[in-house]
């Protein structure tokens, strides 16, 4: 074998070493001439800087990969393909260093939303909780106030009704009366005939019967009036039983309302529903298991 | 050809490489050189022979603390990889810095074989703080006279520098290499 196929023997080994993937092998010495000489130089240099791209590539995306944005691809002695790729890999570092800071700012900018919203609610619900409790005692307040003014109305057309009722005996009684007048006024009629047939003895019994016909005039007119004034009270008194009514059905509804409107503050145990102040709670638990699960 | 039976001493001249090269080493699991590229070679001022089968630390500038090494050899025995700025002496007296990333070397089976480094141009920026950062660790190991000591205190004057600035050791490498933007 001369010299020659020696010294390409010796390359073609090194050439299939690297290929399968050794890059620590290199090519010896091969010679003194200046041919061998730059030849394995040549392949030498093509070797370490293969070498240098392999290891830099895989420390670099390893790096990348641990969140070690700080470890670079070393560009310097790469040139051509070599500096292309290593730049490409260096860009998907950055881009992956940049989507690291972004999520680290999102969870950031979470937390501080969860705190944000934490005391919102907190704060809401103190203050929901103390509405529902000032709602609660007013509504309290007021419903008592509707029961005593139920019971007011009701007594107000209860003497109402008693007045109706004593009007009526007042009517009956000048009923009476103004019988008795008409009777008086007949019986004057007939003493007045009476004392005219007895001509002069019966004079001044005839002065009597005209007072008392006169007496019974005027009683007849007094217990007119009278009764006009009994049917002006008694219609007035309908009016008002009406009203009282009504004003009586007005508050009994009102305070079924304010009824409600407890319930929904206070809760009702008898439907199961949940109140005010209750739900405020539950709002604040819930929304903090909701916190608790984003800030983890 | 030079050989390394006598200590270099430093001249304090920079040799500089450029931005598209990589100095390349291989070295065994106990560091000795199994492999050196060219640039590496030229930079160092060494011959293939002189380096190859020679420990790794035959590069070994005394600015360096030994503090650096040690996290950086603590690191790769957890199979991890390592950045350092590390500033080298040339066989000639001359210096060079570089940004250095250290990565073990494993086979088919996940084993270990040996490690790599690989060098790249540092920025003058970084360069600067990291020579800053080396003083203030060297002033430490330099008031112990047993070795063992001197690692100790340079070690507990990195780590608080690191407390100090409330960053990792990863962390303030990569600040000085993209002067804060990568953060």
């Amino acid at each position: 074998m001369s010299e020659l196929d020696e010294a390409l023997y010796l390359i073609a080994d090194v050439c299939r070493k690297a290929a399968a993937g050794n890059l620590e092998a290199r090519v010896p010495y091969l010679g003194e001439s200046k041919a061998e000489t730059e030849a394995r130089s040549a392949i030498n240099d093509l070797l370490d800087r293969t070498d240098a791209f392999v290891r830099e590539a895989g420390a670099a995306s390893a790096a990348g990969a641990a969140g070690h944005f700080y470890r670079r691809f070393l560009v310097g002695g790469m040139g051509g393909a070599y500096r292309r790729a290593a730049e490409e890999i260096s860009r998907s570092g950055d881009a992956m260093s940049r989507n690291a800071e972004q999520i680290a700012a999102a969870a950031e900018s979470r937390i501080a939303f969860a705190d944000q919203l934490e005391t919102a609610v907190l704060a809401l619900s103190e203050r929901i909780a103390a509405a529902a409790g000032e709602m609660g005692r007013s509504a309290n307040g007021l419903a008592g106030f509707a029961r005593s003014a139920v019971g007011d109305a009701e007594r107000g057309l209860e003497t109402v009704t008693e007045l109706r009722r004593s009007s009526g005996q007042i009517r009956h009684a000048v009923d009476l009366i103004n019988r008795v007048a008409m009777q008086t006024q007949l019986l004057s009629l007939n003493a007045s005939i009476e004392a005219a047939r007895a001509g002069a003895a019966g004079r001044g019994f005839s002065v009597v019967a005209n007072e008392v016909k006169t007496l019974a005039n005027e009683t007849g007119e007094s217990s007119g009036e009278i009764i006009d004034q009994v049917d002006a009270v008694q219609l007035a008194s309908e009016d008002a039983v009406r009203v009282l009514k009504a004003v009586t059905d007005r508050i009994r509804e009102m305070s079924g309302l304010i009824d409600g409107i407890a319930a929904a503050v206070d809760g009702d145990t008898a439907h199961e529903t949940t109140g005010l102040s209750e739900l405020a709670e539950v709002l604040r638990v819930e929304v903090q298991s909701f916190l608790a699960a984003a800030r983890a | 050809m030079k050989t390394k039976t006598t200590q270099v001493r430093p001249t304090g001249q920079e040799r500089k490489f450029s931005d598209g090269e990589l100095i390349v080493t291989k070295t065994d699991t106990k560091g000795i050189l199994t492999y050196a590229n060219d640039v590496f070679l030229r930079i160092s001022a060494l011959d293939e022979e002189d380096a190859i089968g020679q420990p790794h630390n035959l590069i070994r500038h005394p600015d360096m603390p030994r503090a650096v090494f040690k996290l950086l050899w603590d690191t790769l025995k957890e199979q991890r990889e390592i950045f350092a700025y590390v500033v080298n002496l040339a066989s000639d007296g001359a210096h060079y810095w570089v940004f250095a990333h250290v990565t073990p070397s494993f086979d088919d089976n996940g084993r270990v074989v040996g490690y790599h480094s690989n060098r790249r141009v540092p920025s003058r920026s970084a360069i600067a703080a990291a020579d800053e950062l080396y003083g203030v660790l060297r002033a430490a190991e330099r008031r112990h006279d047993r070795a063992q000591e001197a690692v100790a205190a340079g070690h507990a004057a990195l780590q608080r520098v690191l407390a100090e600035r409330g960053c990792s050791y990863d962390e303030l490498v990569w600040d000085l290499s993209t002067n804060g933007r990568a953060r």
